[in-house]
């Protein structure tokens, strides 16, 4: 590439010599000065003017005060001004005139003036959807290590939250609040105008699934490739993506190569993260657990009651119905003793299972180009450990970027992004008490994992079981189980612009997304996973009780991948009329077929030394089938869409713009007529500043007025109107082996599209010389035909089914507020506030005849309910307030039969419960301040969600609490005989008495529904504060540096919050098992050559 | 030019257009919408493949089994111990409990073969009939299993006016179904074995086909309905019917194939079975069960093998081989109970004796009909009970039996303590799954 370029500055200076000694005839002689539009006009030294093309190319470069001179054909029309680093400008020479100013301004800049949809460049003056963009840099939002972690907080109505604080877990991002309550609701990524596949974030069922790891393919992207995002959040922006655009789109635009020498940017991060505190948790301490349990077996609360330490040395010493008749002072001295050794014991479970950790993250990439090519390349490698010890991630990405314009009609590119992740984790058990996280918080403070002589102890009261059960513990499972998962993912873009003029243009893009990965599962023959997986395989096999499986370990190894191509065609026209009439048109289409298969193979008796498998000799056939070694699946589906847009604009101030999509998809046992519903969008922008009124105005830099309205869709393919069963093979009697069709979804021949209608209003204002900007959106979406899963009746033979259940509206303000609050010679200081309004609110909802939970019919869709208490009875039992007041025993309140179920109807025990808020914030935002004093930058970025309530899990079950585990400080101000003013109900036990409550509490959510568990949420998060350091120039040059920056940044180092007591993060609340999110502090260095 | 490209391109999309439908035809591997009469046979063939194994759970709250602190594996203390120690309210989490929805996904599945069965393509006219026919079959006797194990016994409350389980009768997803009366329910079931009676044609399946249902298992099953209703006549003419035409019952005393093997010549429906852990497990056959047998009877031998002097375990299980729901020993002690309670003890029996004589040794043979002719008319049907005890050990048929009769206050002793099964304990409460998925099966005013 650099001979390239020094041989096209060998030739230039050779034309510029021949220029200046060939005399032709018919020439004519053009003067000129070429400024410099970002410094007040001043002159540009050393720009290009050429004329021609190729080989009769000649030109000259402008002189110290700007000025060239120029002998050109007396035919020329046009000679071309360039500067590196800057726009173009076409210079068209008028006749008689031979003398020019030209200004050049940043290309960066111009770019700015236009926004990518993915499908389009809109010029930002004809602009009439709600849309932002963020410029990606380590100064707009800190050190992050994934794309979507960098949007939290920077954009107006988007909401992203953190499921866990694990390496490499996605977050959660809401686009303008919940619009699809049923499957995707993530938003759509695309990436340089291709849609990727493989975004959407598994529902998390039970808690603990939040350690299946998992990688979307944007995690695949590195942050450092990329330019910037803009959001789509209105119809008028989103509908040309058709029915996946329902929740938003965000589009990625990856850097690219610039005109000019290359430029070799390295940047380099190490990240320093301490482990979590858990003192927050209130967990007991020994001295208190040990108590808790001695006052425990003096109760009469029985339940696993030789669980814990306590009962554990009582049982070894046979004291134990000594104790629970005579109390402490019947125990001999040796059971004292030990009991007395338990409170001395703390082993500090956040200090040996998690750590502190220093990540790494490198990046280095070239690029530039010339008139004709750009080139961009990268290689960047980022690896992470967790502070869970044995959590690890790390990605290594190779980016390649080219397009050439290969003649005044044709521009091809071509972009590979391709990518390497591994991701190590631990195996955690259905059971969930094997995650480490969960485990520091279950585990009795007074429990040793390894004896005097280095040996494991195994931990026989965490499981969760009263009998006996196959031996754990954390170090054995940590050092012998082990998760894997490595991905690889290849993304090519090709595209081609065929320009006929400037009026037509036709741009094809085709885009090929494989990702694969391998799952490697392992589970060695000394684990706990391995002992329990044999003892659930024991068989009557020839008389004798025996495992089916070998001796040794399980090695599971899941191999996937997905194909996707996506193709796009467009042909765009645009003409101006008369000076005034801008017509913009583009009409195209898109085709997208997208394949995956999944292999599972399992092996047995596996030794991960000697890599060894033995077979497992199954007894009889379907006992063989419930242990799969080999499964496979594959799914495939395609996509076929039009789509058109097109815009007006008068006077270069009004503007029409109107698009449509049709999307057509392989949904099975549809008739072909519903396979397409179009979804539209009208909209218009007004520019006042334009209009001559306020053209005069010194003080007002811009006003503009947009609106826009259009239909979004959405249909549930996993829910059809048929019985869809799935094919399989099995034998009911041995011998004779069947197909067999199981059918284990609910149809519903009822099912409609989903419909959401958007409005949007917005206004954009800038005063004072740009000084303060203010964008302001008002949204209101009324969604039909939601779509939801439903409980069923189990009588239907199914769990549950897709509906059309609930209309359901949002409105809400976005504001986006830029201040530059100070501009002084030395000194800037700027802000950004964004915030964002929402209110939902279901308008009415079909609640099913069989629900017991309230209908949402007026409230948000994120409604908490609860059952009022009014504090405790006599025998410390939840008391309720009923709705004319008085306070009834749950036996009152539900009218429950001896088995403890309530004899109302399904409507009755709706309206027992009283609404106490929504988990939806009211307002969320950021608030990011950016100061500059010389060299340096300070920026600090706030993030904040306010106003949400959050149902947490009880701290302790009443009637199921497991002494063989600890717990936080709640259970010790429960309601007990000694406690009777408390607020926390008491333990129960099962008496004739009140046995219908005891059952009741035991097996209905109930004690989950009181609002004793439902908390405010408030909280604002210190996101990240960062100092930078521009190295002076002076100093660099020298070393043939371009510029270098050091920066020091913290990320999460506070966050305040209300009513968070007992757990660590108020973004993680709800979750027990998710790794907690860290401070991290991280050094970055930024250089370029 | 420009306008050549331009015209080629709309020819182009244009061609896509039409290229498109069959672009958008994609079947997903795996799944189908069942057409033909293989299809509708393979639902169907899956209801049998995961049929409810309730009544071999039941088995647990007889006193078949023991459970043993020391003994049992703590996989069974885990899922069973509070079952059989009758812990109703609020067992431990861990307990298994019976089932309820698949119940009823069986019974959406029949009903659905019943409403599409002019639909099936490719198969004849015999065959859909014969799917029809196990539709009505199926929905029948996944009706009386639960009626009998949720409802109260027919024997033991006013059933016109006691709340039953509840009934579907349409493939509908959308129902909120309340609870029917006893009484109604098993005239639906009574009508539904008239329906299957119509449509089944094959009497009785080929092994290896024979855990289906068939024509000779309506009226056994319409035996065991009637005799659980304590219509003695009804319950003796349809055992009649069975033993009329599947008399054969296999000779312990020569066969080495088990009665409750679904190779034995009087299986007549081999479809529920121990193959879930439960068998293998629970492998704790009560001492004092054992007892029941007199010496001689080539049950006790070939149903149990004596592990120590105290304890034995179980030989009729522990594989698929040993399936029954329906086997021609039912209809001898049905036909032979219903005429004893009938005071017809002559009668009652003669069909005893064909079964004692393939059970029993000779000499064991003769001593117990001399026993039986002493026995008084009581005396009999207590006999009678005893030897449906021991026939159906492990089977599933004694919990139904006790319920139906004379609901005795067994007694468990388990780590020092004693627990006593009341009477209303014969009665299961429905599932608090499925209470707080539907309140309405739970209200019953009356």
């Amino acid at each position: 590439m650099y001979e390239n370029i020094i041989m096209r500055r060998i030739s230039l200076f050779l034309f510029i010599l021949m220029s200046t000694v060939m005399v032709l005839a018919q020439e004519r002689v053009i003067t000129g000065v070429v400024l410099d539009g970002e410094f007040k006009g001043e002159p540009l030294i050393g720009a290009n003017v050429t004329v021609g093309q190729g080989q009769a190319t000649k030109g000259v470069i402008t002189d110290l005060d700007g000025k060239f001179k120029l002998s050109v054909p007396a035919n020329t029309q046009k000679v071309v001004v360039s500067y590196m680093g800057y726009k173009s400008y076409t210079l068209k020479l008028k006749q008689g005139v031979d003398n020019y100013k030209v200004t050049l301004y940043y290309a960066d800049k111009s770019l700015d003036e236009f926004v990518v949809t993915g499908y389009q460049q809109i010029d930002r003056r004809k602009l009439t959807a709600a849309v932002s963009t963020v410029e990606i840099s380590d100064e707009t939002v800190g050190a992050v290590k994934n794309i979507d972690q960098a949007l939290a907080g920077q954009v107006a109505g988007l909401s992203s939250v953190a499921a866990s604080g694990a390496p490499g877990a996605p977050m959660k991002i809401r686009i303008r609040g919940t619009s699809s309550i049923n499957g995707v609701q993530e938003p759509l990524w695309v990436l340089d105008g291709i849609p990727m596949e493989g975004n959407e974030i598994p529902a998390i069922d039970n808690l603990n699934d939040i350690d299946d790891i998992y990688q979307t393919s944007i995690a695949g992207l590195n942050p450092s490739d990329i330019e910037n995002i803009t959001v789509l959040k209105d119809a008028a922006a989103t509908a040309i993506y058709g029915a996946r655009a329902a929740n938003g789109v965000i589009v990625i635009t990856t850097k690219k190569g610039k005109a000019g020498r290359p430029v070799v940017n390295f940047s380099a991060k190490l990240t320093y993260n301490p482990r979590a505190s858990i003192d927050r948790l209130n967990l007991l301490n020994a001295d208190e657990k040990v108590n808790l349990e001695l006052d425990l077996l003096q109760s009469s609360y029985d339940y696993r009651q030789h669980k814990g330490g306590v009962a554990n040395i009582l049982d070894d010493l046979g004291e134990f119905d000594a104790f629970k008749a005579g109390g402490w002072d019947a125990l001999t001295p040796e059971a004292q003793q030990r009991i007395d050794r338990l409170r001395t014991i703390n082993t500090d479970w956040n200090d040996i299972l998690f750590r502190d950790v220093l990540n790494q993250e490198y990046n280095v990439s070239l690029s530039g180009g010339s008139d004709k090519a750009h080139y961009y390349t990268s290689v960047g490698y980022y690896t992470e450990q967790g502070t869970v010890k044995g959590v690890e991630n790390n990605r290594c990405n190779i980016t390649l970027k080219t397009d050439y314009k290969l003649n005044s009609l044709l521009t091809v590119g071509a972009s590979v992004f391709a990518n390497q992740r591994k991701q190590e984790s631990y195996m955690t058990d259905a059971a969930g008490f094997t995650n480490p996280v969960y485990y520091s918080r279950m585990a009795n403070p007074y429990f040793e994992p390894y004896d005097q002589e280095g040996n494991y102890v195994y931990d026989t009261n965490v499981q969760g079981r009263e009998s006996e059960v196959p031996p754990f513990n954390i170090f054995e499972e940590r050092n012998n189980t082990s998760k894997e998962r490595t991905d690889r993912s290849v993304m090519a873009i090709f595209d081609a612009e065929l320009k006929f003029n400037d009026h037509l243009k036709l741009t094809s893009q085709y885009g090929l997304q494989h990702d694969n990965y391998t799952m490697t599962r392992y589970a060695g023959h000394d684990s706990y996973a391995m002992r329990k997986m044999k003892e659930y395989a024991t068989f009557m096999i020839d008389g004798e009780r025996k495992s089916i499986f070998p001796d040794g370990g399980m090695n599971k190894q899941t191999e996937a991948h997905t194909d996707q191509w996506t193709w796009k065609a467009m042909l765009e026209w645009n003409n101006r009329f008369n000076e005034i009439h801008d017509v913009e048109l583009m009409g195209g289409t898109e085709v997208r077929h997208v394949e995956t298969e999944i292999v599972t193979s399992t092996a047995y008796g596996y030794d991960n030394r000697t890599l060894t498998t033995q077979p497992v000799l199954f007894p009889t056939e379907s006992i063989g089938q419930r242990y799969p070694l080999y499964q496979e699946g594959h799914t495939e589906n395609a996509y076929v869409s039009w789509f058109a847009t097109g815009s007006y604009t008068l006077l270069h101030r009004y503007t029409l713009g109107a698009s449509v999509r049709f999307d057509g998809s392989d949904v099975f046992g549809v008739a072909k007529k519903y396979r397409y519903l179009p979804l539209y969008s009208v909209s218009g922008l007004w520019r006042g500043k334009e209009e001559k009124f306020l053209q005069n105005v010194k003080w007002l830099d811009e006003l503009s007025l947009r609106a826009s309205y259009g239909l979004q869709g959405n249909i549930d393919k996993n829910t059809s109107p048929y019985l869809i069963g799935t094919f399989d093979k099995t034998s009911v009697l041995p011998g004779y082996i069947e197909t067999i069709i199981s059918a284990e979804n609910a149809p519903n021949p009822n099912l409609k599209w989903e419909k959401t209608k958007n409005v949007n209003a917005g206004l954009n204002l800038a005063l004072l010389n740009n000084r303060i900007r203010l964008n302001v959106d008002y949204y209101y979406r009324r969604s039909v035909d939601l779509i939801s899963s439903r409980q069923l009746p189990l009588e239907s033979g199914f769990a549950s089914t897709t509906v059309n259940w609930a209309s359901m509206e949002n409105s809400g303000w976005e504001i986006a507020l830029n201040t530059r609050n100070v501009a002084v010679r030395n000194f800037t200081w700027t802000t950004n506030l964004n915030l964002g309004f929402n209110a939902n609110k279901i308008l009415n909802e079909t609640v099913a005849e069989n629900s017991t939970y309230p209908s949402r019919e007026g409230r948000p869709v994120g409604a908490i309910f609860a059952y009022k208490t009014a504090g405790l009875d006599s025998e410390g039992y939840p008391l309720f307030l009923a709705n004319d007041g008085t306070k009834q025993t749950a036996a009152e309140f539900f009218k429950l039969n001896r088995f403890g179920a309530s004899t109302l109807s399904a409507e009755e025990q709706r309206n027992l419960y009283t609404y106490m808020g929504t988990t939806e914030p009211k307002c969320s935002g950021g608030f990011i301040n950016t100061f500059e004093w010389g060299d340096w930058q300070l920026n600090v970025n706030f993030m904040f969600n306010l106003g949400m309530k959050v149902r947490v899990q009880p701290s302790y079950s009443p009637t199921y609490y497991d002494r063989g585990l600890n717990t936080n400080h709640d259970i010790l101000n429960r309601w007990t005989p000694a406690n009777v003013n408390s607020t926390l109900p008491g333990l129960m036990v099962n008496t004739a008495a009140r046995a219908s409550e005891y059952t009741h509490f035991s097996e209905y959510n109930t004690y989950s529904m009181l609002d004793l568990w439902v908390r405010s949420l408030n909280y604002c998060r210190l996101q990240s504060l960062r100092l930078g350091y521009r190295i002076p120039k002076r100093v660099l040059e020298p070393l043939g540096i371009t510029s270098a920056s050091l920066s020091l940044e913290g990320r999460n180092l506070f966050v305040m919050a209300s009513d968070y007591d007992n757990y660590l993060d108020p973004e993680t609340m709800g979750n027990p098992y998710a790794q907690p999110i860290t401070q991290s502090f991280i050094f970055g260095l930024n250089v370029n050559f | 030019m420009i306008k050549i490209k331009t015209f080629a391109c709309i020819i182009l999309a244009a061609l896509m257009c039409s290229a498109c439908d069959d672009f958008l035809d994609i079947t997903p591997t795996g799944k189908v919408i069942a057409k033909t009469g293989d299809e509708y046979r393979a639902l169907l063939t899956y209801e049998y493949k995961y049929f409810v194994k309730d009544r071999y759970m039941t088995v647990v709250r007889t006193d078949e089994v023991v459970m043993d602190k020391t003994k049992s594996s703590s996989t069974d203390l885990d899922a069973y111990l509070d079952l059989w120690r009758w812990i109703d309210d609020a067992p431990s989490p861990t307990t298994t409990y019976f089932s309820w929805r698949t119940y009823f996904h069986s019974i959406y599945i029949a009903n659905y073969i019943i409403e599409h069965q002019d639909e099936i393509t490719e198969a004849t006219a015999a065959e859909v009939s014969q799917l029809v026919g196990e539709a009505y079959m199926l929905r029948a006797y996944c009706h009386f299993l639960l009626v009998n194990l949720y409802a109260a016994p027919y024997t033991h409350c006013s059933p016109a006016t006691t709340r039953g389980v509840p009934m579907q009768l349409k493939a509908d997803v959308n129902a909120v179904p309340g609870s029917s009366s006893v009484e109604a329910v098993y005239q639906q079931v009574l009508r539904d074995l008239d329906e299957a009676d119509k449509y089944l044609n094959v009497d009785v399946w080929e092994e290896g086909k024979n855990y289906r249902f068939c024509g000779a298992s309506v009226a056994l099953l319409r035996a065991r309905t009637y005799l659980y209703m304590g219509r003695w006549a009804d319950a003796f003419d349809a055992a009649q019917a069975v033993i009329a035409n599947h008399g054969e019952l296999e000779d312990m005393n020569s066969s080495d194939v088990l009665p409750n093997s679904y190779k034995s010549v009087e299986n007549l429906v081999a479809l529920e079975r121990f193959s879930s852990n439960l068998y293998t497990v629970i492998n704790m056959p009560s001492p004092d069960f054992v007892k029941l047998y007199r010496s001689g009877d080539q049950r006790r031998t070939k149903y149990f093998k004596r592990v120590t002097s105290s304890s034995y375990s179980l030989q009729k299980g522990g594989n698929d081989e040993f399936s029954s729901s329906f086997r021609t020993a039912e209809a001898y002690l049905t036909a032979a109970e219903a005429l004893a309670r009938q005071g017809e003890k002559e009668q009652a029996v003669e069909y005893l004796k064909p079964l004692m004589q393939k059970r029993l040794n000779s000499s064991a043979y003769q001593t117990t009909l001399d026993l039986i002719a002493d026995m008084t008319e009581d005396g009999l049907v207590q006999e009678i009970m005893d030897e449906r005890a021991r026939e159906f050990a492990f089977e599933g048929h004694r919990w139904y039996d006790l319920r139906r009769t004379t609901q005795p206050a067994l007694v468990r002793n388990y780590d020092g303590q004693a627990y006593t099964l009341q009477p209303a304990q014969y009665t299961m409460r429905f599932p608090s799954s499925a209470v707080s998925a539907n309140p309405e099966i739970e209200r019953w005013e009356n």
